[in-house]
């Protein structure tokens, strides 16, 4: 391997995609992307998990007029909906009516009617997606929640000194309304039993929620996922290839290789430049969406491991394609392809064949870094990746060997 | 066999599949000799060219450059010869200029070569201009600046004026003529006969894998020449003199003689009649 001739290789491949920038255009624009990401979203809802709460991202809180509820409820806002929830005041006569939303929005609509010697009727309109009536559970927790306390509130306001009801259980769940209606249901059966029993006949109830030990789905670090995976796929299995075969049919391919410049040296002028400027940019997209993850050893493992992977596919499409639109094509049936096995194994439960794919495991060693979760599961995806990387990178030197420069 | 031969081919037979486009050619090529290679399209000269560029082994037969053989040694041969393919193949985006420091830098000769051989081939003026701009007559003659880089001793030239104009032909021909008093080996492919008799040593005819025909151009001329006369006399009678023959020499003295003739001329050489008398094909 000559020193003089790699540089002259590296020069070359650096010097064409000057020459035609849309490589490096698609390559700015990654990294703009993840610039936006990252300053569109303060990283506190980043740590708590996720952005989109049940498939809404924004609830509308309308309401005609404030009163004490309205009040209490704009007080009582969690952290975690904060930039959620949306109080909005509107008139009297569009309560209870559609308001058009953007998609990805509901609303929850308030209003008191007051009836002299009547009680009051706080009316409560839930607008959720068509199809979805579950979409703003989140919200409507806090609301009822919240409700009861603003109710209470009132309550020991206008008659102080008065025996009222203790608060109910508020956890972080929806328990306490189940709960309360269980004592009420109780309270009801004792008080219309006839006779001095002693042993209550519904039995009391607890109730234990517990997570299934999984992580909600980060969907900012599984965005950056996509970007950084996208990055390795699109320099290793688009341009290598691509660019490749259009040096094959252009015959420049075949000038290189009858010059002193061995066939070694202009594959591994390729293996260096093409995973060099994928692992450049992925690293770059991941740091601008998390600085601190290029200190961790696990992203540099499972960002080596899947552009070592694309790279071999890349070559092995390169070294089979004859001209570029084969390239092209023949990356497109590749994505195409990996993604309906995956599907497919994914959606009736096939075991181990999706193992077999570098696009099963690379996604999720680099969410698990991105998001900082890794787990012992995920370091045997690396190892998982590394093996299928080093099974592609032999495959396309094997092709490569038979087909030959023409 | 020669004693100076520079490339030498024994035995050369090439299969695609059953069909075998080089079928049992044995020549030898000397040391600084420019050699015509011609043929219709199939008769097996780009096959040869590829052979000799490392880029088609052979089915059976050897082929030695310099003494090196192009399928055990290649790795030593491919500093010592330029190709100059009948495709052009450059990088487009790039310049002319360009184009050429990168090759040289991959043989390793420094960058003010590239602007010598952009002069020699007349193309400094053009040479910062990107290659994608440039004629079908400018890129041939790119690619010759490209083969000329590292002053190889051996070119293969497969229809290197194709495209070119009359004052650009002569140019390489020009050029290839002082690469042979260098001390070059030369093999061009042509279809043009006067290009052949212009400049070459010497001419190989294929037709079918074969070569049917092997010598000067002098020599194949007068092998194959008609030394026949057509004369119009005066009155507007044509007559033809057989130079071979007492009869003819004397016949067109005579008319001479007299004066009458209106027009003489020599019949040349025609490379089409001879190449069907040889192989019996219609050249393209």
């Amino acid at each position: 391997m000559r020193w003089y001739i790699l540089k002259t290789l590296l020069k070359k491949e650096f010097a064409r995609h000057l020459a035609n920038r849309g490589g490096i255009a698609l390559a700015f624009l990654l990294v703009a992307a993840a610039v936006l990401l990252s300053v569109f979203a303060p990283r506190e809802t980043a740590a708590a998990g996720t952005s989109m709460v049940g498939g809404v991202h924004h609830c509308y809180i309308d309401f005609d007029r404030a009163t004490p509820l309205v009040k209490h409820l704009q007080a009582n806002v969690p952290p975690e909906l904060k930039a959620q929830v949306v109080f909005r005041e509107i008139p009297p006569d569009r309560i209870g009516t559609l308001i058009e939303s953007q998609p990805g929005t509901g609303s929850i609509q308030l209003t008191t009617k007051h009836e002299p010697g009547k009680r009051s009727v706080v009316q409560v309109y839930v607008w959720h997606p068509d199809g979805e009536p579950g979409a703003l559970a989140p919200y409507e927790q806090w609301l009822w929640k919240a409700s009861r306390g603003a109710f209470a509130l009132e309550a020991a306001e206008k008659e102080p000194g008065a025996t009222l009801p203790d608060a109910p259980p508020f956890g972080s769940d929806n328990n306490w309304q189940v709960l309360e209606s269980h004592k009420r249901f109780q309270d009801q059966v004792e008080a219309g039993r006839k006779g001095d029993a002693v042993m209550p006949l519904v039995p009391d109830m607890t109730i234990n929620r517990h997570g299934l030990g999984g992580k909600v789905l980060d969907f900012r670090a599984a965005i950056a996922t996509g970007m950084v995976v996208f990055a390795l796929y699109f320099t290793c299995v688009y341009l290598l290839p691509t660019l490749n075969c259009e040096e094959r049919e252009r015959g420049v391919l075949l000038a290189q290789a009858l010059t002193p410049a061995s066939p070694t040296e202009l594959l591994a002028a390729k293996f260096v430049f093409y995973p060099v400027f994928g692992l450049g940019l992925a690293a770059t997209l991941a740091a601008v969406y998390k600085p601190d993850v290029l200190s961790s050893l696990f992203f540099w493992l499972a960002l080596f491991a899947v552009g070592g992977g694309f790279l071999g596919i890349g070559m092995t499409i390169a070294a089979w394609a004859k001209t570029q639109r084969a390239a092209f094509l023949g990356g497109m049936c590749y994505l195409l392809s990996v993604s309906m096995l995956l599907l497919i194994c994914s959606i009736n439960g096939i075991p181990y064949l999706s193992y077999l794919a570098v696009e099963f495991h690379g996604p999720r060693i680099l969410h698990a870094a991105l998001s900082g979760t890794v787990q012992t599961t995920h370091w045997r995806h690396l190892a998982a990746a590394v093996g299928l990387a080093v099974a592609w990178v032999f495959a396309a030197g094997w092709v490569f060997k038979r087909r030959g420069w023409q | 066999m020669l004693t100076d031969a520079m490339i030498r081919i024994a035995g050369l037979r090439v299969l695609y599949g059953t069909f075998a486009a080089v079928d049992g050619i044995d020549l030898d090529i000397r040391r600084g000799e420019l050699f015509g290679l011609l043929g219709p399209n199939g008769a097996g000269k780009s096959t040869t060219i590829r052979v000799l560029i490392g880029q088609r082994h052979p089915s059976a037969g050897n082929v030695t450059v310099g003494g090196l053989d192009v399928v055990r040694e290649w790795a030593s041969i491919k500093p010592t010869f330029g190709y100059v393919p009948d495709r052009e193949n450059h990088f487009e985006e790039f310049t002319g200029r360009r184009n050429l420091e990168f090759f040289g830098q991959l043989y390793n000769v420094p960058k003010l070569r590239a602007a010598e051989v952009l002069k020699m081939v007349e193309l400094d003026e053009a040479a910062d201009l990107p290659v994608r701009g440039y004629s079908l007559g400018m890129r041939k003659k790119l690619l010759l600046a490209r083969a000329l880089l590292h002053e190889p001793q051996v070119l293969y030239l497969d229809e290197p004026t194709a495209n070119l104009d009359i004052h650009s032909a002569e140019v390489v021909h020009r050029i290839l003529r002082e690469r042979v008093k260098a001390g070059a080996t030369i093999i061009l492919t042509t279809h043009d006969m006067d290009e052949v008799e212009k400049i070459c040593d010497r001419v190989g005819i294929m037709a079918r894998g074969k070569l049917v025909a092997l010598d000067s151009p002098l020599a194949l001329k007068q092998q194959h020449t008609e030394r026949k006369v057509d004369a119009i006399r005066d009155d507007g009678e044509r007559f033809v003199y057989d130079l071979d023959t007492p009869v003819g020499r004397n016949d067109l003295a005579a008319l001479v003689a007299t004066g009458r003739a209106l027009s003489i001329r020599t019949r040349e050489f025609d490379f089409h009649a001879t190449f069907l008398k040889l192989t019996g094909l219609a050249f393209d």
